[in-house]
């Protein structure tokens, strides 16, 4: 099996990848926060809180997986 | 010279009472208000109070956006949880493939930090899908108020419409069960013709339609009555 050497260019390119599409990612979970909130205003319900925090949650996990790819 | 102190007791005397019926007609304003009398009529259907209930027989604390102040929700309902199958299945599936997938050979060449950031960003979609479906079901209801008939639609994150008619425009109510599942789960679609702008609202996949149609043809007469004897609001 050929080791795969992904030092170099490769590996810019990877990371270079990895940070766009989670930055895009970052956007997109705050977009769920947003949409939550408009969903918790127009409806309510009890959960509210647990929804909210679920994705105020996600949306701290993607910005801990963005700071891992750009320390990486 | 008064006893200020005397004086300060019989006001708490002469304010408590008046406390106590004020706490009394709060309580009564609130139970009428957030925990409304289910119909005679209705007896034998179950009241639940699971936020997470599909089938909501005039429940507790439901609000939402141009409710009016008087206005009482009759029937809170989503569709049937064992539609959420099919997701919640692809969502298991879909957490259960990294471990399968890192013994594959090809992994051992790739650097360990490489194969985490995978995994991360894998586990990320899947909540994210998983995530978006469960509100898809969470906000996707339909509400029956003693004047109205609401159907919130989220069809994603980014898309959502909110219909609503009044009883009295209502002209048609058409109960559909088909399939297997529906037939053993007892769930289908109501069909709700309106001389509206909008002329359907469709309930789609609400556990026992023929309750909700039942609910929504007493909800017409009562309308009926309250017209003729006009006590319109």
């Amino acid at each position: 099996m050929p080791d795969l050497n992904l030092s170099g260019t490769a590996s810019v390119l990877i990371k270079i990848a990895a940070i766009i599409g989670l930055v895009v990612y970052n956007i997109f979970a705050f977009i769920v926060i947003k949409q939550v909130n408009l969903m918790t205003q127009t409806l309510e319900v009890d959960l509210e809180k647990t929804i909210k925090g679920v994705a105020v949650a996600h949306f701290i996990f993607s910005i801990c997986v963005l700071v891992y790819a750009l320390l990486m | 010279m008064p006893d200020l102190f005397v004086s300060n007791g019989d006001d708490q005397k002469s304010q408590a009472p008046e406390a106590e019926t004020q706490a009394v007609s709060k309580s009564k304003i609130q139970e009428t208000t957030e925990n409304p009398k289910p119909d005679e009529k209705n007896a034998d259907i179950p009241r639940t109070y699971n936020p997470l209930g599909s089938f909501n027989y005039y429940p507790r604390s439901v609000n939402f956006e141009n409710k009016d102040p008087q206005e009482k929700v009759i029937l809170f309902l989503r569709a049937h949880p064992i539609t959420n199958l099919g997701w919640m299945s692809l969502t298991f599936i879909l957490a259960i493939i990294p471990p399968f997938l890192t013994a594959l050979p090809i992994f051992e060449n790739i650097p360990f930090k490489y194969t985490l950031l995978m995994g991360f960003v894998w586990y990320l979609f899947t909540f994210i899908y998983a995530f978006e479906a469960f509100l898809d079901w969470f906000f996707s209801i339909d509400i029956i108020t003693d004047e109205r008939i609401f159907d919130f639609d989220f069809y994603n994150l980014t898309y959502r419409r909110v219909t609503d008619v009044n009883i009295d425009r209502i002209q048609d109510v058409t109960v559909a069960i088909g399939g297997g599942i529906g037939t053993l789960f007892n769930f289908g679609n109501v069909l709700i013709q309106s001389a509206a702008e909008i002329p359907e609202i469709d309930f789609f996949n609400v556990p026992q339609p023929d309750k909700v149609a039942k609910v929504l043809r007493e909800m017409r007469l009562e309308e009926e009555v309250e017209r003729v004897e006009g006590r319109v609001r």
